[in-house]
């Protein structure tokens, strides 16, 4: 019969694990599969998950479950990401410029505005009357390849993975559509 | 004989025009798939019914397979119309022109604002794995030398890059030395006018209406700063280029930089 000294330790144990199967990337993308994390922790991985959530909370990081397209527990992908969201300049200073950092916003609400899906032409057709060219055409390619958008055999566009993992679509969808109210209010 | 003939004809006919209608419903099925219109522009129902009708009437393979394509097109607009309504009534749905408009009429700092708030970017450690590293040494053992690596398509035609000065512009009637000289002017005037003392952002200042402008704008420009009349900077960090006018004289860290321009 296990103490409950023992537990803890195990589930100190188990957290550690956790974090650092979290923490180092195994394959192409970031991130480790449900199936994955059982087999690591044991059939209680959930409960585990929580735990690290909380404890990571000072460090202003949290596990956070993105669905998978089977909707099962063991396609879920369990990442670690920022609690809280940076500021434009802590944006800016990993490497993301204002205009990049706008077309991707753009980008995103319109695919979703548009069902999720539309060809890159219109996408681009759209851009156009906002930001230069050459900007879009090296903007959208870079989202492509980091995942923030996901393109088809058919030059259709999507959202990416790494958009369902980063950003509350909905949240910016509201933003976005509130950002001239704002200012209206205001005054 | 004339009477028989005229029946094969007209049942000919009959069927070129089932084949078009299924020719036409693959097509449309196509458009829907490679667009973003509702895939409900397409009644399901009806098209199967047509393809129902149609389906006794065929003989050839060749008919059979373009049959079999349109069934699966549509199979192919059920599962569109399916991810249609789930994305309508996942609350992220907003009228497209509303958002369209939206859009145009917020700055790009809104809307990078916007994202910025609801951002949480992955946490995680990159690493080299010896997958990795094997992969890399593959790749460079593999490489063909850049002598070599164009030679079957190319051979040895075309010349290398290389540099262009102005007295070789001027023989070309490209520029002559007072259009140049005036040129350069109006390009310092209107970085006086656009910077106002600040910094500005280097690829704005440059780009023009067609990229044998921006191109033009950057080339004038490289010889505003070698004269002294105008300094560059580069951010370490978001390597984003700014272009002042000179205030004072150029300190011991000045350097020459290259720049590409898109």
């Amino acid at each position: 019969m296990s103490t409950p000294e023992a537990d803890r330790a195990q589930l100190e144990r188990k957290t550690r694990k956790a974090f650092q199967v979290l923490v180092l990337q195994r394959g192409r993308n970031p991130g480790v599969k449900g199936w994955e994390m059982r087999r690591y922790l044991g059939k209680d991985y959930k409960k585990i998950v929580e735990v690290l959530s909380d404890d990571l909370k000072p460090l202003g990081l949290e596990v956070f479950q993105v669905p998978g397209p089977e909707g099962t527990d063991d396609s879920i992908r369990f990442l670690l990401r920022f609690r809280e969201a940076p500021t434009l300049t802590e944006a800016e200073t990993a490497g993301f410029r204002i205009d990049d950092l706008a077309v991707l916003a753009a980008s995103i609400a319109l695919i979703n505005s548009k069902q999720g899906r539309i060809s890159r032409k219109e996408l681009e057709t759209f851009l156009r009357n906002k930001f230069p060219r050459w900007r879009i055409d090296y903007a959208v390619e870079r989202y492509v390849k980091r995942g923030y958008l996901d393109r088809d055999d058919k030059d259709m566009l999507r959202i990416g993975w790494r958009t369902r993992a980063e950003v509350d679509e909905r949240s910016l969808m509201t933003l976005i559509l509130a950002q001239g109210t704002q200012a209206t209010s205001k005054l | 004989m004339a009477i028989g003939g005229a029946t094969s004809d007209g049942r000919k006919d009959s069927r070129d025009k089932k084949l078009e209608d299924i020719l036409r419903l693959i097509e449309l099925c196509r458009n829907i798939e490679s667009s973003s219109v509702s895939p409900f522009e397409v009644d399901i129902r009806e098209k199967l019914s047509l393809l129902k009708k149609h389906m006794p009437d065929w003989a050839l393979i060749d008919v059979m397979l373009k049959d079999s394509e349109a069934m699966q097109r549509l199979v192919t607009i059920v599962k569109l119309q399916d991810a249609w309504l789930k994305h309508r009534a996942s609350a992220l749905f907003i009228d497209p022109l509303l958002l369209e408009l939206k859009i145009q009429m917020i700055s790009k700092e809104e809307l990078a604002d916007s994202f910025a708030k609801c951002w949480h970017p992955i946490a995680q450690v990159d690493q080299l794995t010896s997958k990795g590293l094997e992969k890399a040494f593959v790749y460079w053992r593999d490489l063909v030398p850049m002598s070599e690596r164009f030679k079957d398509q190319f051979g040895k035609y075309g010349t290398e890059a290389g540099t262009i000065q102005l007295e070789e512009l001027e023989s070309l009637n490209i520029f002559t030395k007072e259009e140049f000289e005036s040129r350069l002017n109006e390009l310092y005037k209107e970085l006086l006018d656009r910077s106002k003392g600040v910094e500005t952002d280097y690829r704005d200042f440059v780009a023009g209406k067609t990229p044998e402008e921006t191109a033009l704008r950057a080339y004038l420009l490289a010889f505003v700063v070698t004269e002294g009349r105008a300094t560059l900077r580069v951010d370490p960090l978001t390597e984003q280029i700014f272009v002042s006018t000179v205030q004072g004289t150029p300190g011991p860290g000045t350097k020459s930089v290259a720049i590409v321009v898109r």
